[in-house]
């Protein structure tokens, strides 16, 4: 048909338009993900020691857009000031919902003998925290993290003085419920412990006192109640790391399964029309037999004795559909092999081969791209399915089937975190699309019948 | 061939596939189980061994002890014969509609036979599946048909573009957004289960419970799928509408409800009712996925349990059935079709050349 005349009229078609335009969307997500995103973070996904600074399961910080309320965006220092034994970290808050956590880490040199660690923090209403903690370490590295037990109780503590009986009453036995950072947020009223007091914005300073002072570096992390482009999920892993590096497994897969299954299945299909009787026959019952196995109980089966890995899932969805274009191949086959013109060639001598070579199969090889295209979808779905049953199972890396695993795991439905749960569903979903939509504009231009 | 001969013909043909679909199965099933159970067992004995009971005995006691527990405990699971033994044992029992004793698994009131226990799952799967299919085949065919009728209208298009872009969700992703939407979110439905633990004793109510409960998973399949069926029957009628015979009649000054009803749907029909028994048959398969994201009893959700806790036979069991009709429904509708498109017919009996 020729380059030029076939973009001409792919042209024509909208809807084949919007598929590529899909596409490149895709294919620049995977081709730039590490522009995106840090590859390290990719790679270990599953290590938590690398997520420990992120948020836990918060939602993406456009919401603040959308919400009269604005959550604490994700503020690090890592430059405070020290002053003698003082290292300040100030903290300038003007949010209406305080940051998820505070964490603190100070790095001394290494020494054996036993320092003193505590922390201050002053309020913009004057009030001030005295020894928050109050710790003794030894080594090189001390981390303070607000939401952990000790400084939630030394908080609460503080509050009492502020808080009605009746609220002291309600709290009783559930401390482990109580918000630390909507406590030092919030303005000295009643209602202090239970979160509901007045927010109070302004100036913190949040002071570290180490004695003897011999800190080399500290950094503060006011941890986000609001993440980045996607959120975090509940171990605060970026789901915009899993999203972008995602699509590279999920494109790689597809294309990969749909191109392999697809041309088997042409051969498959053109060889056994060409054959015709017996050995016809006997190809077409094997079809019957593997098309009539249940595919999915079985791949899930083979996933958990075979490892995880894209190229074995590809392998297997391979196994089970390349009788899918069969059929349809078939019979286009048997009508090609009646032509004039196949007959004239076997009358000059050329071998079956030739012919299937050189007569038939370029004329399905229209059909053949439209049905890779169209069979993508049905093989991104498929893994990520699998991947949802069956989770990661020892391989680190996500992929958008894995991070809804997950999402379910962590009842991600059950606690309202939507972000969790929609943005690996909708990519999964517009891959889909992509290639349905490119698949029907190809069949529209190549198959004549369907041309409006 | 003759009407009956070819059925006859078709039908041994699907109880051999039938056959090597078992055989099959028993094979994949049992070599990647048996992987599993040995080291499973082997576990197993270790954390008994190391029991303070067991302290007092020298090595070759201790040996002694292992070696025991392994056999019975491989007897227990069926490894105690061969693998290939195993594999045409199983297929020939299945085969023989003997679908014996679950290894493992119970079924929800207790029973141990394999044939029991898929038995108590059928129903909910039926309930559920095969209503939706139901709804989503008439809900496709009225709108497949409006739309038809208006081709290139906005109803015409918003169909195909509405029938692209559900076929891409994944349907049991699409099921947790409905939790999301209306369970968490508007609190109108519950999230899983067939039933609300503890169940109503008052059989209307609990009939009530029961479909109040499935009320998620039945929008969620049937919105998933109706997209599907209604771009389809579009599209046949579409062609059919194109056909001479029908400005035939419409010149004749027929009814158009008539043209639609008595003369399109007839000569559409036997694609439209092949793709009707294919899919009310194999909604009896139900769906792994989309069931378990709703914690529903059906078979699908059976299947993965089965798959999670290594049982050959109730494995087995299941694929046998959903095979068994899946090829009841390649078969009929091959009849079906002979049947309802005479022209086909014709191409049977002169199948001969």
């Amino acid at each position: 048909m020729g380059v030029r005349n076939f973009w001409r009229e792919y042209r024509r078609y909208k809807i084949g338009l919007i598929g590529l335009a899909f596409l490149a969307f895709f294919v620049g997500m995977a081709v730039f993900a590490p522009l995106i995103a840090p590859a390290e973070a990719y790679y270990r996904w599953s290590d938590i020691t690398y997520w420990e600074e992120y948020p836990k399961g918060v939602p993406p910080e456009w919401i603040n857009f959308f919400s009269a309320k604005k959550s604490a965006t994700q503020f690090v220092i890592t430059r405070p000031k020290f002053v003698e034994k003082n290292i300040t970290f100030t903290y300038n808050y003007q949010f209406d919902v305080p940051p998820s956590d505070i964490i603190i880490k100070v790095s001394t040199s290494a020494t054996d003998e036993e320092r003193q660690l505590s922390i201050h923090v002053s309020r913009p209403d004057g009030k001030q925290l005295d020894n928050i903690v109050r710790m003794m370490h030894k080594g090189e590295k001390t981390r303070i993290i607000f939401t952990s037990n000790d400084v939630r109780d030394w908080l609460i503590a503080w509050a009492r003085e502020y808080e009605t009986d009746e609220n002291l009453e309600k709290i009783l036995g559930r401390e482990a419920f109580v918000n630390p950072l909507l406590i030092l947020f919030s303005k000295t009223q009643p209602g202090i412990l239970l979160g509901t007091a007045e927010n109070l914005k302004g100036q913190y300073n949040v002071i570290v006192q180490l004695s003897p002072p011999t800190a080399t570096t500290a950094k503060a992390v006011f941890t986000g109640s609001v993440f980045g482009l996607l959120g975090t999920d509940t171990l605060g892993r970026d789901l915009l790391v899993g999203i972008v590096w995602g699509s590279r497994l999920a494109l790689l897969i597809g294309l990969l399964t749909a191109v392999l299954s697809e041309t088997v299945g042409m051969v498959y299909g053109v060889v056994s029309a060409y054959k015709g009787g017996v050995v016809d026959e006997i190809m077409q019952r094997i079809i019957e037999t593997i098309a009539s196995l249940p595919f999915l109980p079985i791949l899930i089966i083979l996933s958990y004795t075979m490892q995880p890995t894209v190229w074995n899932l590809a392998l297997l969805m391979v196994i089970f559909f390349w009788v899918g274009p069969v059929k349809t191949v078939r019979s286009m086959a048997l009508q090609l092999k009646e032509q004039p013109y196949v007959e004239a060639a076997k009358a000059l001598g050329a071998s079956g081969w030739r012919i299937i070579a050189r007569h038939i199969t370029p004329q399905i090889l229209p059909y053949f791209f439209a049905s890779v295209a169209l069979s993508v979808p049905g093989a991104i779905l498929t893994e990520a399915g699998i991947s949802f049953l069956m989770g990661a199972a020892g391989v680190s890396e996500p992929t958008w089937g894995r991070i809804l695993h997950d999402a379910q795991r962590f009842s991600a439905t059950i606690n309202g975190m939507w972000w969790w749960v929609l943005s690996p569903g909708l990519l999964i979903s517009l891959a889909g699309l992509t290639f349905v939509l490119l698949g029907s504009a190809l069949d529209r231009i190549l198959n004549p019948k369907l041309r409006r | 061939m003759g009407y009956g001969s070819y059925l006859l013909f078709r039908s041994a043909n699907a109880v051999l596939v039938l056959i090597a679909v078992v055989l099959v199965s028993s094979i994949i099933f049992n070599a990647s189980v048996e992987k599993e159970m040995v080291a499973t067992i082997e576990e197993s004995i270790s954390i008994r061994i190391a029991s303070p009971i067991y302290r007092g005995l020298n090595s070759t006691e201790r040996q002694e002890l292992m070696n025991l527990w392994r056999e019975q405990e491989y007897k227990r699971h069926g490894l105690d014969q061969p693998y290939w033994i195993r594999v045409l044992i199983q297929s020939r029992d299945v085969i023989t509609l003997n679908l014996g004793e679950a290894t493992i698994m119970r079924s929800p009131t207790g029973a141990s036979e394999v044939l029991q226990i898929i038995l108590e799952a059928l129903p909910w799967t039926i309930m559920l599946f095969t209503t939706a299919t139901i709804i989503q085949i008439l809900l496709g065919l009225y709108l497949g048909l409006k739309a038809a009728q208006g081709v290139g209208g906005l109803l015409d298009r918003s169909v195909s573009v509405f029938a692209m872009l559900s076929n891409s969700l994944p349907m049991w992703w699409f099921g947790m957004l409905m939790i999301f939407a209306l369970s968490y979110g508007l609190n109108l439905f519950p999230s899983s289960g067939k039933v609300s633990i503890p169940p109503p004793s008052d059989p209307f109510l609990y009939v009530i419970d029961v479909l109040w409960h499935m009320a998620l998973p039945l929008i969620t399949v049937v919105f998933v799928s109706f997209g599907a069926w209604t771009y389809i029957t579009r599209n046949i009628v579409v062609g059919t509408l194109q056909e001479d015979f029908v400005m035939a009649a419409r010149a004749k000054g027929m009814p158009e409800r008539k043209v639609i009803y008595g003369h399109v749907l007839r000569s559409a029909s036997p694609p439209i009712v092949t793709m009707s028994i294919f899919s009310l048959l194999g909604s009896l398969g139900g769906a792994i996925i989309t069931e378990s994201v709703f914690s529903w009893p059906g078979m699908g959700r059976l299947y993965w349990i089965a798959l999670q806790s290594g049982d050959v036979k109730v494995l087995l069991g299941l694929t046998f059935i959903t095979t068994f009709l899946y090829l009841v429904a390649t078969v009929a509708v091959d009849l079906v079709y002979g049947f309802l498109d005479p022209r086909v017919k014709v191409g049977l009996t002169g199948r001969k050349r």
